[in-house]
Formats: structure tokens, C-alpha cells, sequence
């Protein structure tokens, strides 16, 4: 049974407080998404959950193990990964030594076939197969991004945050995209996903967590939220601002 | 490298003594350019500390070599330790006065002991082997220090770093003999006998193969790592240091690593030359020393460690091959000058036309030729067993 338990996380740039005794949970495999405007804190939580940046207070643990002081590496092998917003794939390493990175940073064999057969398994999945042995370099932004997605598959975490993984995507990724999440979700990872798309956000995630200026403004479901006045006045804004501001179109940023 | 095998048997030409010195001097850069390739290719540290590491190798076997010796006596004036039936003798330092002002403690105990007593100098493999760990540690050190700084910083810090090295080495006179540098003894004194052969002391064989089997050494060294998962972590730390770390690579270690590992054929290298040209002066760290190293590098390739070993062996056969002057139309070139601006201009253009230097484009021409095609065969067979194309993503903004 997957665990995350953040306590009373606070972050400060300066003057500036990010994280305000940001608090949540996550238990077993959830599918949730985290909105809020720009400059709302989200990538921050992210980089603070991976161990990038140290909180100034606050804890946070993972099935039982602390982590917020470790360092990003031993996060990752305890079991949280993530993608960026934007993409970073090795550019001047092959698709498949980009999936070999996580798995053999894990510790598992270079020499059998096992990484190979794993890594060959994730590429027919996200239909690259045929792009092997090509640079990242050479793949399209589209294609960069499943191959975030790919890496994630080969360090296998428990909980997985995708930080704007639909957007600049054309419909037809978006579909892959959709379709990855559903199927790892299914094999009991937690996901939380960033994104301003809300007709993404709502079609997938059974729980909301929403941040305006570091604070944690909500924690619902995705019904709840949306009636929430609060979010509504911080973010989501009024239907008929919705309609007006384009919500819902899927190459668009609602923000 | 059967080519290089056979090499001293085969050549026989009157200039034999000066080719073997431009192999053996090949070599000495191949090591250096192939290590600092793995370092800055490979793992994208791109720093201008190498040569620094280099002289650390050299001036540790060279102070090894000038400072202790063994004695069956005891001097009674000199700073020493019992070793066995024996007494580790260490020189106070004098500087360069000791022929004129004043003698070392050692010159004096000989004086004293009027040739009763052999006193014999440490051996030469030792102060190879110190000097290496030397250069490891101070590679250690400053893997440490760099940790968290990335291209123009780093290469900022590790030039400074190499200044400064230059800089005491210049300043302590006392010890270090400053400009006049230090002179130590061959790589093998004595001559050496090998297949019943005897080399003297100045015979180019030994040295070339103590040199050419440095090289091969570090290479195979190079080879190993760059095939195992170290050569594929360094790579990710090049490209992206925090996504490296987000899938759990470990990149504080391999950063340190790759530092410690090419300081040490750095040293390593250094410590050999030094013993074969029997004199090491701080001129020898000099930015342009290591200038030439990083163009080796760039102009053969910095991302395959073999093509840096390869394109320094050849770059310093060019170098002294243009070292003939010619006349045209009545004026002399001078091409012991002239030979460098060649040089930098080759250099200009590599960079300008060809980033990945002039060597990895024909290595990858048969290494990776198949690629494309084999991409588009493997797209065509899925397509065809899917009916429709599956790939997505087929637009979108190209990397």
C-alpha cells in the first residue's frame, strides 16, 4: 500500500513563501491533480517531493520513510519519480540508453538481456519501437515527452508526478498520453498530475489538490472543487469566465 | 596499435632517435587528451585543470625522487628514519644555491663519508605510483569543490585552480627550485635488459614502451568505463544533471569519480614524461600546454576517447612535421611560427564546421551508418502489421 504523508511543508525564495504548511496525503493508488495559477507553488511541491529543493520545514514520508532530506537520487530509488515541465530527455544519448539510465541506476545488470527486453517492452508500449537507436536529439517534442514517460516506466516508482504533461500535445499523443496514465495507475502506482487543462484534469483525476500562492486552498474531488467558491475566485474563475477564457481548449492554457 | 607494436623494429631511418621521441611524446598527449575527453565529453566537465593534474604526477615523483633516499648510514644531520637495517633520508630543501652557498645535508654526509657509504635513490616505479595518487587526491579535492558548478564556472575554477598550482610551484623556490625546475633521473637509470638486449639509459625503446603501454592501460581503463554503467551515467550527468538524478543516478559520486579517475592518468602520465625527459619545469603547466591538450581533443572529437588518443598522436606528428620551413617566390616561411597558426586555424574551422571534431564523424559514419535506415525498416514493419501508422507525434517542433 503506497503512503505519502506530507506535514506542514513550508519553502521560502527570500522574501518570497512558496509553501505555506502545505499538508496532504496520499494513500494507495490515486489518481490526483494538482492545479493552481502560475506561481501557485506546484512545481516547487514537485521539486521539494523529488529532494531537489530542501524544505525549510516540514516533513514529508514515504511508505513509512522519511525523505525530505535525502538526496533526489535515493528519492527516486525509494520510490518517487517525475517528469519536468519542460521536457529533458538526454539529448545526445540513444532512446534506449535513455531508458537504460533508471533501470541500471537501480542496480539492475548492463550485461543480460533483462534491461534490454524491459527497455524494448516500455518503447512497443509508447509505439516507438522503431526509434531505438536514434539520438533524443533527433525526436520530435512530442516524442521526447514519451520518452519521459518511458524512463518513469523503467524506474518503476510508486508515486508518479508529471509535471505538465499535456502541453504544446496534439490530440492524438494527448490519446497515448491518457492511456499511459490510465494503465500505470492500473498496476497500483499514484499519480499526480500538474496541469492547467482542466478537461484533462477532470476527465482523469478522482481527487483535486489546489494551491494559491503557496497555500493549499483545496483538497476534494473533482466535483467539489469545481463548486468550490474559493477555487472558483482563486482559479478556475466563473463559468462564464470559463467560457470566455477558452477553458477546456486542449492546446490552451487556461491561465 | 600493431602499427605501434612494431614501430621501433621497423623504422630505421637516420632520424630514428627524433621520431621516437614524437611517438613517445604522442602518446604523452594521446593519454592526456583521451582522459580529459572521458571528462569533458563524456561526463561534460569541461575543465582547464588537467595539465594542472598532470604536474602534480610530474613535481610529485620529481620532489620523490629529489628529497628521500635510502642509506645504510645514518647522515646524523639530515631529517631521517629508520627502515629496516636501513635509514630513510629526507634532503633539507636549499633551493637553487646548492652548487655555489650552500650543500644539502646529503652532499655533506657524502662529503664526510668519502665514498664508504652507497647512498641509493628511491625507486623510480614508486614515485610514478605516488604521483598518481597524488593526482588522485587533488582530483578528489577539487571534484568536491566543483560539485555544484557547471560549464563556464567550472572551467573558471579549474583555470584558476591550475594558476595557482603554477603559481607555488613558481613561488617556492626553496623547494620546488622554482623556474630552474627539477631534474630527475631517466626512467631507467641503469639501463635495462630485456630479451638478453641491453638499453642504455638514453635508448628511446623503453621509454616508448613504458609510454605506449600507459596509453593502452588508460584506454582499456577508458573502455571498460565507457561501456559499463558508468560511462552511461556520466553521459546523463552531461546532459542533464538533475534529470540524472530524479531517476536515480547518484550524480555526486559520479562526478567525483570521473574527476579522481582522469586526475589519475593525468598524474600518471605526467609522472613518466617527467622521468623521460628528465627535467620538469612549471612551464610545463602552462595554459598553453593545456590549450593544446583541449584542441587535440576538440579537433579530433571530444566524445570518443579514442579519436582524442588517436587525433593527439597525429596532431603531434603534424605539429613537428611542419616545423620545416619553405620558401615562396623568394620568402622564407618561418614554419617553427607559422606551424601554430595552422594549428589554431584548423582548430577554427573544426569548431565552426565540424563540432564533433574530425575523427568521431568517420567513427560514427560506421558505427551508426545503419541507424536511419534501420529506423525507417522497423517504422515501415510496424505500420504494415498494424495496418495504420501507430507513431505518434510525428510533428510537432523537431529537436
Amino acid at each position: 500500500m503506497i503512503e505519502l504523508e506530507v506535514a506542514r511543508l513550508n519553502k521560502r525564495f527570500g522574501g518570497n513563501h512558496v509553501l505555506k504548511d502545505v499538508s496532504f496525503e496520499i494513500n494507495g493508488a490515486e489518481m490526483i491533480g494538482l492545479i493552481g495559477p502560475n506561481g501557485a507553488g506546484k512545481t516547487t511541491l514537485t521539486n521539494v517531493l523529488d529532494g531537489a529543493v530542501k524544505p525549510n520545514s516540514g516533513t514529508v514520508y514515504l511508505n513509512g520513510k522519511r525523505i525530505d532530506q535525502l538526496p533526489p537520487f535515493e528519492i527516486a530509488k525509494t520510490g518517487l519519480g517525475r517528469t519536468f515541465q519542460v521536457t529533458r530527455s538526454f539529448r545526445r544519448m540513444t532512446v534506449l540508453e535513455n531508458l537504460y539510465v533508471p533501470a541500471l541506476a537501480l542496480g539492475k545488470s548492463h550485461t543480460g538481456n533483462e534491461v534490454k527486453e524491459q527497455a524494448l517492452e516500455v518503447l512497443e508500449f509508447l509505439t516507438m519501437e522503431h526509434l531505438r537507436n536514434e539520438y533524443a536529439r533527433a525526436l520530435s517534442g512530442g516524442q521526447q515527452k514519451l520518452l519521459e514517460l518511458g524512463r518513469l516506466l523503467m524506474l518503476d516508482p510508486d508515486i508518479i508526478i508529471l509535471d505538465e504533461p499535456f502541453a504544446g500535445v496534439h490530440p492524438k499523443l494527448m490519446e497515448v498520453i491518457y492511456d499511459y496514465i490510465r494503465r500505470v495507475n492500473s498496476r497500483g502506482k499514484a499519480m499526480i498530475i500538474i496541469s492547467h487543462q482542466m478537461d484533462s484534469i477532470f476527465a482523469l483525476c478522482e481527487r483535486l489538490l489546489v494551491l494559491n500562492y503557496g497555500d493549499l486552498i483545496a483538497d476534494d474531488t473533482p466535483e467539489a472543487v469545481k463548486n468550490d467558491p474559493v477555487v472558483i475566485e482563486a482559479y478556475l474563475g466563473t463559468t462564464e469566465d470559463r467560457s470566455g477564457s477558452g477553458q477546456g481548449d486542449e492546446t490552451g492554457q487556461s491561465q | 596499435m600493431a602499427f605501434f607494436f612494431a614501430f621501433p623494429f621497423v623504422y630505421t631511418a637516420g632520424n630514428y632517435d627524433y621520431i621516437m621521441h614524437i611517438c613517445i611524446v604522442g602518446f604523452f598527449y594521446a593519454i592526456l587528451a583521451s582522459s580529459w575527453s572521458m571528462l569533458a565529453g563524456y561526463a561534460g566537465q569541461f575543465s582547464f585543470g588537467h595539465m594542472a593534474f598532470m604536474g602534480l604526477g610530474a613535481y610529485t615523483a620529481a620532489l620523490f625522487c629529489h628529497y628521500f633516499f635510502i642509506s645504510p648510514e645514518p647522515t646524523g644531520i639530515c631529517t631521517e628514519f629508520a627502515l629496516g637495517s636501513n635509514y630513510l633520508i629526507i634532503k633539507n630543501p636549499i633551493g637553487v644555491t646548492s652548487t655555489t652557498l650552500t650543500q644539502d645535508c646529503l652532499a655533506q654526509a657524502m662529503e664526510k663519508w668519502d665514498g664508504a657509504v652507497t647512498v641509493s635513490r628511491m625507486p623510480v616505479w614508486l614515485g610514478v605510483i605516488l604521483g598518481t595518487l597524488v593526482g588522485g587526491i587533488f582530483g578528489l579535492l577539487i571534484g568536491l569543490l566543483v560539485l555544484r558548478l557547471r560549464a563556464a564556472y567550472l572551467a573558471l575554477f579549474t583555470l584558476g585552480f591550475s594558476e595557482i598550482l603554477r603559481a607555488t610551484i613558481s613561488a617556492e623556490i626553496q623547494i620546488t627550485r622554482g623556474q630552474a625546475g627539477i631534474e630527475l633521473p631517466s626512467l631507467f637509470e641503469n639501463g635495462i635488459t630485456i630479451a638478453g638486449h641491453y638499453f642504455g639509459k638514453t635508448d628511446k625503446i623503453p621509454p616508448y614502451f613504458v609510454m605506449f603501454f600507459l596509453l593502452l592501460g588508460c584506454l582499456a581503463i577508458l573502455y571498460w568505463l565507457s561501456r559499463s554503467r558508468f560511462g552511461l551515467f556520466v553521459r546523463a550527468l552531461r546532459e542533464d544533471q538533475d534529470a540524472a538524478a530524479a531517476l536515480g543516478v547518484n550524480t555526486t559520486r559520479y562526478k567525483i569519480l570521473v574527476f579522481v579517475i582522469t586526475s589519475m592518468m593525468a598524474a600518471s602520465a605526467g609522472a613518466v614524461q617527467a622521468h623521460y625527459v628528465t627535467i620538469i619545469t612549471p612551464n610545463n603547466l602552462m595554459i598553453l600546454q593545456m590549450s593544446l591538450v583541449v584542441a587535440m581533443a576538440v579537433i579530433a572529437g571530444v566524445e570518443n576517447f579514442v579519436a582524442a588518443a588517436i587525433g593527439a598522436i597525429l596532431i603531434e606528428f603534424t605539429l613537428e612535421m611542419l616545423r620545416t620551413s619553405f620558401n615562396i617566390g623568394g620568402v622564407e616561411i618561418d614554419m617553427t611560427l607559422w606551424r601554430l597558426v595552422f594549428f589554431g586555424m584548423v582548430l577554427m574551422l573544426t569548431l565552426r564546421f565540424a563540432r564533433n571534431g574530425l575523427l568521431v564523424p568517420v567513427i560514427d559514419y560506421f558505427s551508426r551508418g545503419h541507424v536511419a535506415a534501420e529506423t525507417v525498416v522497423r517504422r515501415k514493419q510496424s505500420e504494415s502489421s498494424d495496418g495504420v501508422s501507430t507513431a505518434p507525434g510525428g510533428q510537432g517542433g523537431s529537436a
